[in-house]
């Protein structure tokens, strides 16, 4: 698996980006702020790109990339390099999203699906398009599609959507979202299966209503 | 393979992290059933477009922001003196604890003296040894023999 390569910044020569990241951290606790804008450059897409998707509101996700920076920031002299740099910042983002869902949660009700929700176990009768042979029509699904998978993360809960998006969004190995949340792997792997699986049943009731039959499925 | 089982294997199966032997199962499973079939298309729809999703781009301003609120006072950087000083406390603690351990099992020791530090402990031993072959060569144990261990009944 490429996978395991692949380190947090996301670059493939993650032995290097490592050793670049560590120098900048070690120039940062030094009061270099010009080491620390670098790494806010670094992780600055990342990082918003994910709060967004746990926050759904491109205000709140401005303000929370700016606090976990800022907290970052204030807590580098008890950064002990333990953890990766990636690592501890997306632990900061993500207990910062927890905390913001939270004081949501008491302003206003919303709904959240458990993991085992809408268990009926039937399937219903729905062509689904080929996604690998790109044509107009398929585009237009795809966006459609893409609005269904969104707002089917936005329904998870925080807990699910937390495992889902730092895996299949941002490409975290399971190992290094075990780190960042503290949790086993094998809670990782169960969190993503139950997050995937109520995405999919999403995508289902989507196709079922999709106007345009396809082909059969290409399994692979 | 049943339907079941079909289901737990199915993202394992679609990032190619099933075993061949399993991965055949589940294929021959696939091919029987039209409901799996129906399952895997969905599974798999959602897994590539939650592999396209778009990543998106932070505000231009949003570093410099950071930068600008940086250079409040109260956002410089701050040792947590707390944590500091719960791993100061941490290591005295952790060698009185040794110590009350140690301690704590040498008074469990019958009549042994524990002021011996100064002694090469490989002497006692040899003493204890020379003193049990003797025993060995006795009809029976020697008082001399139960004083010296320690040994009481």
């Amino acid at each position: 698996m490429f996978r395991e390569t692949v380190s947090l910044s996301g670059s493939y020569v993650a032995v290097d980006t490592l050793s670049v990241e560590a120098r900048l951290v070690e120039r940062a606790k030094a009061q270099d702020e010009a080491a620390f804008e670098q790494i806010m450059n670094l992780y600055a897409d990342r990082l918003y790109s994910y709060i967004l998707r746990m926050v759904g509101n491109a205000t709140d996700a401005e303000d929370l990339v700016q606090e976990t920076f800022l907290r970052a920031y204030q807590g580098l002299p008890n950064f002990d390099g333990r953890a990766s740099l990636g690592t501890w910042l997306y632990r900061i983002a993500t207990n910062l999203c927890i905390d913001h869902q939270r004081r949501r949660a008491r302003r206003v009700p919303t709904v959240s699906y458990s993991a085992h929700d809408d268990e009926d176990g039937e399937a219903t009768e729905w062509d689904f398009p080929d996604l690998q042979t790109p044509n107009p029509l398929d585009a237009a699904l795809n966006r459609e599609l893409e609005a269904v998978v969104e707002e089917a993360i936005g329904k998870l809960s925080p807990k699910l959507k937390t495992v889902l998006v730092l895996y299949d969004v941002e490409e975290l190995s399971y190992e290094e979202i075990a780190r960042v949340l503290g949790i086993p792997i094998g809670t990782v792997k169960s969190r993503l299966n139950h997050a995937r699986t109520q995405i999919q049943k999403a995508v289902a009731a989507y196709l079922s209503d999709a106007p345009v039959p396809t082909r059969a499925p290409s399994v692979k | 393979m049943n339907c079941k089982r079909f289901e737990q294997q199915i993202w394992a199966y679609l990032e190619g992290q099933l075993p061949s032997a399993q991965a055949q199962a589940f294929e021959a499973h696939l091919q029987a059933c039209p409901r799996c079939q129906r399952q895997i298309a969905a599974a798999q729809a959602t897994y590539r477009a939650l592999r396209a999703l778009p990543r998106h781009r932070a505000p231009e301003n949003l570093v410099a922001q950071v930068r600008h609120r940086m250079a409040q006072p109260s956002a410089r950087p701050r040792v947590d003196w707390a944590r500091v000083w719960r791993r100061v406390a941490l290591a005295p603690a952790l060698g009185l604890l040794t110590v009350a351990v140690w301690w704590g099992w040498q008074a469990q020791q019958p009549n042994t003296p524990i002021n011996t530090a100064a002694e090469d402990p490989t002497e006692s031993l040899v003493e204890l040894h020379e003193q049990l072959e003797v025993a060995d060569w006795a009809p029976s144990p020697t008082p001399s023999y139960f004083i010296s261990t320690g040994y009481t009944r």
